[in-house]
Order: C-alpha cells, then structure tokens, then sequence
C-alpha cells in the first residue's frame, strides 16, 4: 500500500477516478488465436492492460524430475515487460511478485485441465503483461483459460478472474492500478461460473464479512460479462473475415 | 444446424455421450471448443488434441536409436511412436531424421502407440495441420483428398497425427488448398468450394 | 490461423527440401531470393512506454517498448545520456524457446541490434543531457513474440521505430514527469537492417524458420541508407569478398523500403 501523504481522493461524487461506477468493469476485450506458433493464445485489453497469454504441450515433462506418470502438470509463467509500467523501467526476469502469481495461476488451471488425459506431460502457459495497470494476474488468467481453449486442452469449465477491493466504505469491482496503490483492500478472485467454484482467492487489506460477501457477489455477477467476451473470442476464430 | 460450443457451455441432455461431453447432475457440458450438430446431435471438437487409435495412419520423425532394433518415432509432442524390429528379420533399418510412415497397431499408456508397416519416405515437403481437422481433409471415403491430389497432381499422404507429406505436381496450391479446408472444417459446400478453387488455378 | 509446423523435429528433414528448392531459385513460400516476406508496424501501441512498435515480418512478430528514465552520467561522459537495447526470446514464440537467463541468441540479437542504432547516431547522446550530472537514458527492450526467422531486421525495425515514436517525458524539479509526455525524441538519422542467409551455394535476403535451419551462414547488414553501419555474420559457413560486397550494396538499397514503414505508420 502507498503512503497516505499523497493519497488522491479515488471516490468524486459517488464516482471513481475514471467515472466509474462502484461495480462497472473496465472495458474489455479479447482476440484468440494470435500467435502462429504457439498451440493456443489470446490477446486481452482490460482497461489500460495489456495482455499476451500462450499455451504450448501437452509435451513431454522435462526435467523428468516434474513429470508425474499419472497425469499431466501444468506449468505457468507469469512476466511483466520492462516496459509494462508507467513511469520507472521495470527489470528483466522474475522477482518475487511475479513468482508467486505463477503458482496462484497455474493452481487454477490444474483444477480444470483434464490433466489425466496426459501422463508424464507438461502443459506450459505463458502469461507476458505488455502493459499494466491493475489487475493483471486477474488479466492473465483470463486470457490463459482462452488460449487454453484454443489450444484444444479439454477443461471442465471456462476460467474467469477479477478483483474486488475496497474504498473507504465501498466495496468496488475490478480496481486499477491507482486504486489499489491507495485502497484498503484488494481481493482478486478467478471463478469457474458453471458452479460458481472459487479457483483462487488472495486478499489483502481489511474486509468484515458484509463486505467480503458484496465483493464475492460483484465478482460472481462482472464474471456473466466476462465470460461472454471470452466465449465470444473464441467463436469469433471461425467467422469469416 | 450448427452451433459453437466453448468448455463448461451445456449441451441438450440427448447429446451423443462421447470424449467431448461431460455429464454432472444429470447436465451434459461441452469441454471442448467445438460446434454442437443439432441433426446429428453430437458435438465435433474444433480444436482438440490426437488421442492414437489402434489403425490411425502416422508420419513422424525417427529420433536418435538408443538400442539396436528399436526406433522411437516422434509423433506429436506428446505421444512417442515405437518400432520393434525384429531380430529374427532382416527388417527396415531406418536413421536419426528419417520421414516415416506407418500403422498405429497399439497404444501403451495413452501416450505410446507401437507401430508396424514402418516405410520410410522420400524427402518431400511435409506440413502441420491440427489432428481435428485431418477427417475433413480426408474426406468421406477419400473424396477431398483425392481431389486435391487429382487436381494439383502432388502425391499426398496424411498421417493422423497431424503432418501431411506432399510430393511433385503443384506441392504449394495443395497446400493451400488443404489449409483452406483446415481453416473452413466447420462449414458446408466445401469439397466444392475446393473443386473451384483447384480448377480456377490449374 | 496456425501455418508454420509446430514440430521442431520436422525443421530438420525440411532442410534437404529447401536446399533442393533453393538450387533451383525457388522459395518455399514462392518468393523470389531478394524478396522480403510482407511487413506490417503498428507503433504507439504500448500507451505506458514512452515509445513502441510492434513488427511484423512474415510470421514474425516483434514488439519494442522504449522507456525513458533520468539516470545520473557516466564519469567518463558527463555531458551525455545513453541508449541500452536488450532483447528478450519469449518462450511464447517457439516451442524451443525456454524461461530463464538471456541465452546467446538472445544477447547477439540485442547486441546487433544496438550496434547498428548506435554506431547510425540515431540518437546524438548530447541531446539526451538535462543538467549536471543527470541525462536521460533511452531503454528499449526487444519482446519476441513469434518467431519465424530473421529476429535481427524485424528487430531493429521495431527498435528504430519505437525510437522514432517516442515522446519524452517533461523534466521537473530533477525528475521525469510520465503524465507530460509531448517533446518528441529527436532522431538524427534511420537505420534498418537487412539479413542474409547463405544456403548451399544461393543468398536469400529475409530467411523464414525452415530457411533458418537449412542455412549454412547468415550477414546481417545494418545501413542508414548511405554508409553501412555495422554487420555481423553468423554461424559456421563462410562468404566469399564478392558475396559481401554484393550484399552490402543490396542491404544499402533496401533500406529505403525498410524504413518506408516507419514513415507511413508516424502519428
């Protein structure tokens, strides 16, 4: 959390910063099947970020010491581009942040890949923020599910991700990169709709439970849109152009 | 009628129960990106991964031997092909590199199919095209394929793998015209729309 | 829709395919020896950096974010900022391609990419200075994002143009102000590069995937139009005085073409 000195009013008139409503979604949008080489992939723009999700295998798990005999595993990669940040340039490789988001990710995926079609195998995907501004991990995982998709990996469900945070007293949907420097809790979530099934789950900040339950529920219903963007992109590959 | 489908999207309750359908509270679910035939009332994977059949037609890629009589052929990035030699034969001998054609007579594990009929192709010009969409490059009873190869005059054989192999006549117009269909599977009037397509050019 | 093959192990047998085709003057995607496969550049996409481009060549796909941060000089250079290219081989653009420290690969790009920018005074270092002892460096960072042959001129492609879209931050109270970004980067001078490869006894300038694994040597020719800027060839096979002659004059001619991208893409 960012120091209080320089904190900005992030609610004017019962709107946010941007002038949006306490439950309105950045806008967003989602192109499949971008990149030639890789099996599967999606493009995804959510507000002001910019996101690449790549999925390659299932191939052989490598080093053998990862491979399980019985099922597949899956592998994931989350990085953010040196010139992903306004302002400072970022540096190259993983750091601690980006590490722990790979685990979170790839824990979601495990839970809905059909990972026992695959045994001894590896299924890898790559999750490169281009540009951020909030919400990126929700962003990856957005786009991984599509590309997932694309890439033929049977799953149980089509995977959704957003965050709910808090503002002072109101509880707010999908938060950007300056309200969640200044905000009093950040709590990103990725859904599996068909059961409403929580895949991941951090918060940080302080919640009591009325609002733990209005930032769920904001989730749950944001995750309606979503959803339809990201089945949208994915028919969208077979339309004539 | 057609319909896409994307993974966790329900499906009418009398849809055929196959490898893409999954049932759970008496609900059928797609987990697949796919289309759902309303006539047919089954649901066709568009993107999907190849599972080896025992019968499935192969190309792959010899790999280094590490024992004198087995070959391990690569077939996908996840399934291996194995060719067992016998000692007893003076059967083929194949090297590191070699194009090979061949029968799936087993799968071991999922993720292994032994193969027989090994034959080594000459070189050619191979391509990848998705394993689900190979059928409708086939054709029913041949008929697409043998329509390219008889209007580009390449000599084309498909491995159920996902690589195609294509010697002499006109390789690059085959080729496209077996992307087209690749691209198109999911639609009608495609043989046609091919046929046109190779007459134009020829 | 996918058409490059996916198998790495299938760019191995197609390398006696291309070298027949090739002794024949032909290309596997019909093209002809000194043709370029079509280019497109987009720049401006990547809002948060101070420039960017993203290329593509063929079925390459390269994207170049340029940053500009204030820095403190350099002892030796006081009165001068500085330009840094890295360049990063995304494991989301080859199924060869691994997580995990800059392989050669990755480091000759970036080195060849900076060497012809730099060696182009593309940017003159003076202008980058600000006031004692701080300057603005220039970072551009190379994203490859698909590959399919020839990552030095799509690279230095996206690098010139991100340079020559960016806007430098406004300089307030010893520090970059990112929310006034309206001063245009001056650039002194355009480079492009062309690359070469060498199969069997034939040259093709801008070699795809399959022609990159049949090749025996590659020149990469980088020029400002007039004078030839810096070169790198790669590999074991060799060129001949006359190939290399022939080829500078060749990358010299191109350049015009190359850069007409960036003219026609500026906002």
């Amino acid at each position: 959390m960012a120091s209080s000195l320089n904190k900005p009013e992030l609610i004017v008139n019962g709107k946010r910063l941007d002038g949006r409503d306490f439950n309105e979604l950045r806008p967003l949008k989602i192109e499949a099947n971008v990149l030639k080489n890789a099996q599967g992939s999606a493009y995804l723009e959510w507000g002001n970020n910019r996101v690449l999700a790549a999925v390659y295998g299932p191939k052989e798990a490598m080093p053998r010491h990862t491979a399980d005999p019985t099922k597949g595993v899956v592998k994931c990669r989350y990085s953010m581009a040196p010139f992903s940040g306004l302002g400072e340039h970022g540096r190259s490789g993983p750091n601690r942040r980006a590490i722990e988001i790979s685990k979170v990710t790839k824990e979601v995926f495990e839970n809905v890949i059909f990972l026992n079609e695959f045994p001894g195998s590896e299924i890898d995907v790559f999750i490169e923020i281009l540009q951020s501004d909030g919400g990126t991990r929700a962003a990856g995982i957005t786009a991984a599910a599509v590309a997932l998709a694309n890439a033929g990996i049977k799953m149980k469900d089509l995977v959704y991700a957003v965050s709910a945070g808090r503002i002072g007293d109101h509880v707010v949907l999908d938060v950007n990169m300056i309200e969640d420097n200044y905000s009093d809790a950040d709590m990103p979530m990725a859904i599996s709709p068909k059961n409403n099934e929580i895949l991941l789950l951090q918060m940080d900040g302080g919640l009591d439970t009325k609002q733990l339950k209005e930032g769920m529920e904001m989730v749950i219903e944001a995750g309606k849109v979503i959803s339809k963007v990201q089945r949208d992109a994915l028919k969208a590959i077979y339309e004539s152009k | 009628m057609r319909q896409f489908v994307t993974p966790g999207e329900e499906l009418p309750n009398d849809t055929k129960r196959n490898e893409y359908v999954m049932v759970s509270n008496g609900k059928a679910y797609s987990n697949i990106l796919g289309f759902y035939d309303s006539d047919r009332k089954d649901i066709v994977p568009l993107e999907g991964l190849w599972k080896p059949r025992i019968g499935d037609s192969v190309i792959g890629v010899v790999e280094r031997p590490t024992k004198p009589g087995i070959y391990n052929v690569k077939l996908t990035e996840f399934v291996q092909g194995l060719i067992i030699t016998s000692k007893f034969d003076s059967g083929p001998s194949f090297e590191e590199n070699d194009v090979i054609e061949a029968t799936v007579a087993n799968v071991e594990r999922k993720r292994l199919a032994i193969l027989e009929r090994p034959r080594k192709l000459a070189v050619g010009q191979t391509i990848y095209v998705k394993p689900v969409r190979i059928p409708r490059i086939i054709g029913k009873s041949e008929t697409m394929v043998s329509q390219i190869s008889r209007l580009t005059g390449a000599r084309i054989i498909i491995g159920r793998n996902g690589i195609i192999w294509l010697n002499g006549g006109n390789v690059a117009l085959a080729i496209e015209a077996i992307k087209k269909v690749e691209r198109e599977a999911h639609t009608s009037g495609l043989t046609e729309k091919i046929k046109s397509m190779l007459e134009a050019e020829v | 829709m996918r058409a490059s093959d996916c198998m790495g192990a299938i760019e191995i047998i197609k390398s006696d395919y291309i070298r027949d085709l090739i002794a024949k003057g032909e290309r596997e995607d019909g093209r002809k020896l000194l043709d370029y496969r079509n280019i497109e550049l987009k720049t401006g996409i990547i809002d948060h950096a101070e420039g960017s481009a993203q290329v593509d060549v063929g079925n390459t796909r390269v994207l170049a974010g340029a940053k500009i941060v204030v820095d403190d000089v350099h002892s030796d250079t006081p009165d001068q900022g500085n330009i840094v290219i890295s360049a990063e081989l995304l494991p989301l653009a080859a199924a060869e391609y691994e997580a995990g420290p800059p392989s050669p690969e990755a480091i000759e790009l970036a080195r060849v990419v900076d060497r012809g920018i730099r060696a182009g005074n593309c940017i003159k270092l003076e202008e980058l200075f600000l006031e004692e002892g701080k300057a603005w460096t220039v970072y551009v960072d190379v994203y490859v994002l698909n590959y399919d042959g020839n990552l030095f001129d799509a690279s230095t492609l996206a690098a010139m143009a991100a340079i020559a879209n960016a806007k430098l931050p406004a300089y307030k109270d010893g520090a970059a102000d990112y929310n006034d970004r309206s001063k245009k980067l001056e650039i002194s001078n355009m480079v492009a590069s062309a690359t070469f490869a060498k199969i069997g006894n034939a040259i093709v300038i801008d070699p795809s995937s399959t022609e990159e694994s049949a090749m025996d040597a590659r020149l990469t020719i980088a020029t400002d139009g007039k004078v030839i800027r810096a070169m790198q060839k790669g590999l074991s096979g060799s060129f001949t005085l006359k190939e290399v002659e022939e080829l500078t004059d060749i990358a010299l001619e191109k350049h015009k073409e190359l850069i007409k991208h960036i003219e026609s893409s500026k906002r």
